[in-house]
């Protein structure tokens, strides 16, 4: 991906077109077509000109949040509801012989079971074959979440234990047991020659092999995955659930619940995070409209937290090889690189190597390689941090070797300027300039870069509605999953219409409403702002329509500033403008307008780290990330993306990683005691930084990028501080100190 | 979790009743529990680990929350001092500082203000076998511990064999550093044992327990002595996460010094690294007579781990446990006591 040449706007003339504004005659509101001066349709303008936007704005839905007034699925309750409870598979690889409910069912309370071996339920007469410990089974609904939990374990199941194999070396192995019937891998990408690679490699001055392994990670979303589904039969449901996604839930439950799509209704008003793993009902939305429609009643299956840690998808892990070849000058020249992807019964993800780094010659294989373990999801930056940590460890392996400054050696391999100037800045924040030459000191810097896409597309239809007494609300049915949709979105329909935040209401997380895409690949704000300043832009223009004649003014004239409408040397408060409308107000749409977005992001974190030589303890000292971020919509939201991505970043090179027994086929940590996060203590002075030298005047998601590069910028850190470098995430102090102790008996000998 | 009973005595009497006279049980599992802060018992109820027939609430007994003594008397802490009035108690802070270090290094602040001293020294092992329901291990009452020859980085390098398990109480190692006992309560009345053979290592006691305390049976009340060594204590944890974390190895230490600065008696044990507290008495009578210089901590510290059989992942315990040794060795040499 590279940096997309900021949009070209259309230049302001003198055509004219037609817009439709109410109209009262006699009494009666009508819509009327008139000719106005067609202004090019909305624009952002300069970045330094905003009121609102390109502010520090605090969080609308802050308060609430705080104070636990908002409202998320897990608060919802509705009379006779019952509690769902899901019955996981002990086994990692079975087949499903038989399943008893029948003490089930005798248990007081117990009001639905249903069952994956039910082809009404799954869909499918075949057997019933689970491949990971944690695949579902069976539901059970009941007037308690005790009472159900006893239930499922009230149920029988008797199993063919089939073999199973849950690591990567294991699966590919020639012996290993068949997961899918067609095997245990499948290419995904070949790229290159590798006969010719190789012979360019033999004329490189210096030459490394190495590989690097990332493990499996776990979005950990606060709110597990779930749904309330308010149905007790009849003709329509309500589906309150933690999505990414309002309306990708609707199709999914109205075809479990035998309903036409239009009368499911989705809430999500309040979401406990998603990071990429929540879209769809999922198996376990599915199971909850099935015990509602049996049981009759509102059905509230929220999944527990070791349901979350087995079967709501992970973050793929990744296994990377290479040889590469640089010359004297640093000129990165050839790369050979075998990339598998680790997404267990899933394809898993990985940006193609040299990910953002320039290589005269590449050969590189991507593979699948399955395992005994649920299906990689999208996880914040799919495939982008694993594949930093490696090429970023490996630039790092190779600018050590020429003995050249980790950061003159990445300018000589990255075309793009951006890059350059956020390397040059960071490295001033982080004061590179102190870095150890040497490592082995205890303390270290280290760096690394990133990109992302983040663009938008057409896909949101926005309403702004101004009342008569002078309320304004904005309405789309997009979800905020904890990003700042709803401040952005209130701040752009404020801002142009000259009021304050408060003066402007946003209704969000509702089928009923607009259309508006999933909540991926950060593409939230790039679709959604544009179609919300349009909306705002149309309500406006109609506005100054009406307005315009009571101030003896032009409509193209008329300013909207300060809570005012000002022209023809008179000004109305807003209040008294709007009484000037008809009694319905004003109703505008908007939709998506390309120049409004842009695409294409660059990063860059440096980190400065501390580590005990003696305990093999990683503290965090630092740590910078540089962001450009095209119009930034509101600073504090993408300054907390930022903190939030290098949180996660440094949880992810120090801490997380799914632990498996190979034995049992089973996760060893689906807890947060065991799967470590990290927490206020982890923490370093964290300094993020908005690049405004990028004077892109169009909206662009930044929620991924933040979590590209701090993980690799710890891991080199940590090099440079003890000159031992760990090739396999998370770097815990074991390795630290088996590192150490290896560095000691090589110089002894 | 499972059904269960839930009994509110009022006394010491009444609750070991309660205990004794619950539902005849096949498994120990299933034998009625006395809960108090509930912080480690709720969790392996919700994983059906423990499955009791009945709990026995013990917040409602009086007189078991109330921490008594001073330093020239010596401590005597009920079973229901919650951690965090440990960790702030003046007198602690004062002069058994090890212990209230100890007590700070548990958890979270919000756990410390439930946790109590005697649910402490009962917590059931952190090791993640024992955790995973999923996984019938020897201290459930299977017939392996899959730790020993599986993902073993948590687990025991000393005192281990046939299971492998940690304990996973920070205060244990301190109390026992400190000389402690532990006041036992049941049907036949009291009885008061050196806190140090109050737990059990899983090739002497049962399998399915870490001390001896009977399932009929209750802390009452843990004794610290006055000593010449509790003014210059300390506790030393290491967390793989800071923020909150069990410890990877932790060191109790405390040290009583003649006029010459040579050690007169020193208290050496170790947590995180063996099925019991584990104290080192051959690095402590090698300190004895000595001076706190870098080549003595060096080799009391080497000579704490000499008997340590690490297992195929956690070798590293053995000089991070060493480290942890000398620094807190040093650091007690340091303090104003």
């Amino acid at each position: 991906m590279t940096q997309q040449m900021p949009q070209q706007q259309t230049p302001p003339t003198k055509r004219k077109k037609r817009i439709r504004v109410p109209r009262v005659e006699n009494g009666i509101e009508t819509m009327v077509e008139i000719e106005v001066d067609d202004e090019g349709g909305p624009s952002w303008g300069p970045n330094g000109a905003h009121k609102l936007l390109n502010h520090r704005l605090t969080r609308v839905d802050g308060p609430a949040k705080v104070t636990g007034a908002a409202l998320y699925t897990y608060d919802r309750r509705a009379p006779g509801m019952l509690y769902g409870r899901i019955l996981r598979s002990p086994y990692a690889h079975a087949r499903v012989v038989r399943i008893d409910t029948s003490e089930a069912q005798r248990i007081p309370g117990v009001r639905a079971i249903v069952s994956l071996t039910d082809p009404e339920v799954s869909g499918s007469t075949r057997e019933r074959i689970v491949r990971f410990v944690g695949d579902p089974i069976a539901a059970v609904a009941a007037i308690t979440p005790e009472i159900a939990e006893d239930a499922i374990r009230a149920i029988k199941v008797e199993y063919d234990v089939l073999p199973h194999v849950v690591r990567a070396e294991d699966a590919l192995a020639e012996d290993a047991p068949k997961i899918f019937p067609e095997g245990n891998f499948a290419e995904k990408e070949r790229r290159g020659d590798p006969n010719a690679v190789e012979a360019e490699l033999a004329k490189c001055d210096v030459v490394i092999e190495a590989e690097y392994r990332t493990p499996i990670h776990h979005h950990a979303c606060l709110e597990t995955h779930g749904h309330m589904v308010d149905y007790r039969g009849g003709e329509s449901a309500i589906i309150y659930a933690s999505t990414q996604g309002t309306f990708t839930i609707p199709d999914d439950a109205a075809k479990e619940l035998g309903l036409p799509s239009s009368a499911v209704t989705a809430i999500v008003e309040h979401m406990g995070g998603g990071f990429g793993s929540k879209f769809g009902i999922g198996i376990e939305g599915k199971l909850a409209c099935q015990l509602a429609k049996r049981a009759k009643a509102p059905v509230k299956l929220m999944l527990t937290r070791k349901d979350e840690f087995l079967m709501a998808g992970n973050g793929p892990g990744s296994w990377q090889k290479f040889k590469a070849g640089v010359n004297r000058d640093g000129t990165l020249v050839a790369l050979r690189a075998t990339q598998y992807q680790l997404g267990g019964l899933g394809d898993g993800s990985l940006a193609g190597q040299p990910y953002i780094y320039r290589a005269q010659h590449v050969y590189r294989e991507r593979i699948a390689v399955y395992t005994n373990e649920d299906a990689s999801r999208a996880m914040r930056a799919p495939g982008h941090p694993q594949a930093s940590f490696a090429i970023e460890s490996l630039m790092d392996e190779l600018a050590y070797k020429l003995g050249m400054d980790p950061v003159e050696f990445r300018k000589k391999n990255l075309r793009d300027p951006v890059y350059h100037r956020q390397l040059d800045r960071g490295a001033r924040e982080i004061g590179w300039e102190r870095r150890p030459k040497q490592p082995g000191t205890g303390r270290g810097m280290g760096c690394a870069v990133g990109t992302w896409g983040g663009g938008g597309a057409p896909q949101c239809k926005v309403t702004v509605q101004i009342a008569r007494d002078g309320a304004v609300t904005v309405a789309v049915g997009t979800q905020d999953i904890g990003t700042g949709t709803r401040t952005f979105t209130r701040a752009i329909v404020a801002e142009e219409l000259g009021l304050e935040m408060k003066d402007v209401t946003e209704k969000i997380g509702d089928s009923r409403l607009g259309a508006a895409n999933a909540s991926g690949g950060s593409t939230t704000a790039a679709s959604l702002a544009p179609a919300v300043k349009d909306a705002a832009y149309n309500a406006r223009m109609q506005m100054a329509q009406t307005v315009a004649p009571l101030l003896g003014a032009k409509p193209e004239e008329l300013q909207f500033a300060d809570g005012k409408v000002i022209g023809g040397g008179k000004s109305l408060t807003w209040r008294q403008a709007c009484a000037a409308l008809p009694p319905a107000g004003i109703t505008a749409q908007g939709e998506w307008k390309a120049n409004l977005a842009a695409s294409g992001v660059h990063g860059v974190c440096f980190a400065e780290v501390e580590v005990d030589m003696e305990t093999g303890h990683v503290r965090p000292i630092k740590m910078v990330h540089v962001q450009d971020v095209g119009l930034p919509l509101n600073r504090l939201a993408i300054e907390s993306q930022l903190i939030g991505g290098m949180i996660q970043s440094l949880s992810m090179a120090l801490l997380e990683g799914r632990v498996m027994d190979s034995r049992l086929g089973a996760q060893l940590n689906p807890t947060f005691n065991d799967y470590k996060i990290a927490g206020t203590f982890e923490m370093p002075e964290m300094i993020p930084i908005i690049d405004d030298e990028d004077t892109r005047e169009a909206v662009i998601g930044v929620g991924e990028p933040a979590h590209i590069p701090g993980g690799s910028a710890i891991a080199n850190a940590v090099f440079n501080a003890c000159g031992v470098r760990v090739r396999e995430l998370p770097i815990t102090p074991d390795k630290i100190l088996r590192g150490l102790a290896e560095l000691r008996e090589r110089r002894a000998s | 979790m499972k059904r269960f009973e839930w009994a509110n005595p009022t006394s010491v009497a009444e609750a070991i009743d309660l205990l004794r006279s619950a539902p005849p049980f096949e498994d120990p599992d299933e034998a009625a529990r006395p809960i108090a802060g509930g912080q480690d018992l709720l969790t392996t109820m919700k994983e059906y680990i423990q499955r009791p027939s009945r709990l026995v609430n013990l917040k409602n007994i009086r007189g078991l929350n109330r921490i008594e003594g001073d330093g020239r008397k010596g401590l005597r802490i009920g079973a229901l001092v919650t951690l965090s009035q440990i960790e702030e108690h003046p007198e602690i802070k004062r002069h058994f500082p090890g212990l209230a270090e100890a007590a700070h290094s548990i958890a979270s602040p919000q756990i410390r203000n439930l946790g109590t001293v005697g649910g402490n020294l009962c917590q059931r092992p952190r090791c993640w076998y024992y955790r995973l329901e999923e996984a019938v291990c020897l201290k459930k009452g299977g017939t392996q511990c899959f730790a020993a020859s599986g993902e073993n980085k948590y687990n025991a390098i000393l005192g281990g064999g046939p299971s492998y398990i940690v304990h996973p109480s920070d205060l244990a190692p301190m109390l026992v550093a400190l000389g402690a006992s532990v006041t036992i309560a049941g049907p036949d009345g009291n009885r008061t044992v050196p806190l140090e053979k109050f737990f059990t290592l899983p090739s002497e006691g049962s399998i399915r327990r870490e001390n001896i305390l009977r399932h009929d049976e209750i802390i009452t009340e843990i004794e610290v002595p006055a000593s010449r060594f509790a003014a210059r204590s300390t506790y030393l944890k290491f967390k793989e996460r800071a923020s909150f974390d069990f410890a990877l190895a932790s060191v109790a230490a405390a040290l009583e010094l003649s006029e010459d600065r040579t050690v007169r008696q020193a208290r050496l044990v170790l947590g995180g690294v063996a099925p019991t507290p584990w104290r080192v008495p051959k690095a402590e009578s090698f300190l004895t007579g000595k001076p706190i210089t870098a080549e003595n901590v060096a080799e009391a510290a080497k000579i704490a781990l000499e008997g340590a059989r690490p297992l195929a992942h956690n070798a590293y315990k053995i000089p991070l446990t060493q480290a942890l040794i000398r620094r807190a060795l040093h650091r007690l040499a340091e303090m104003n006591a």
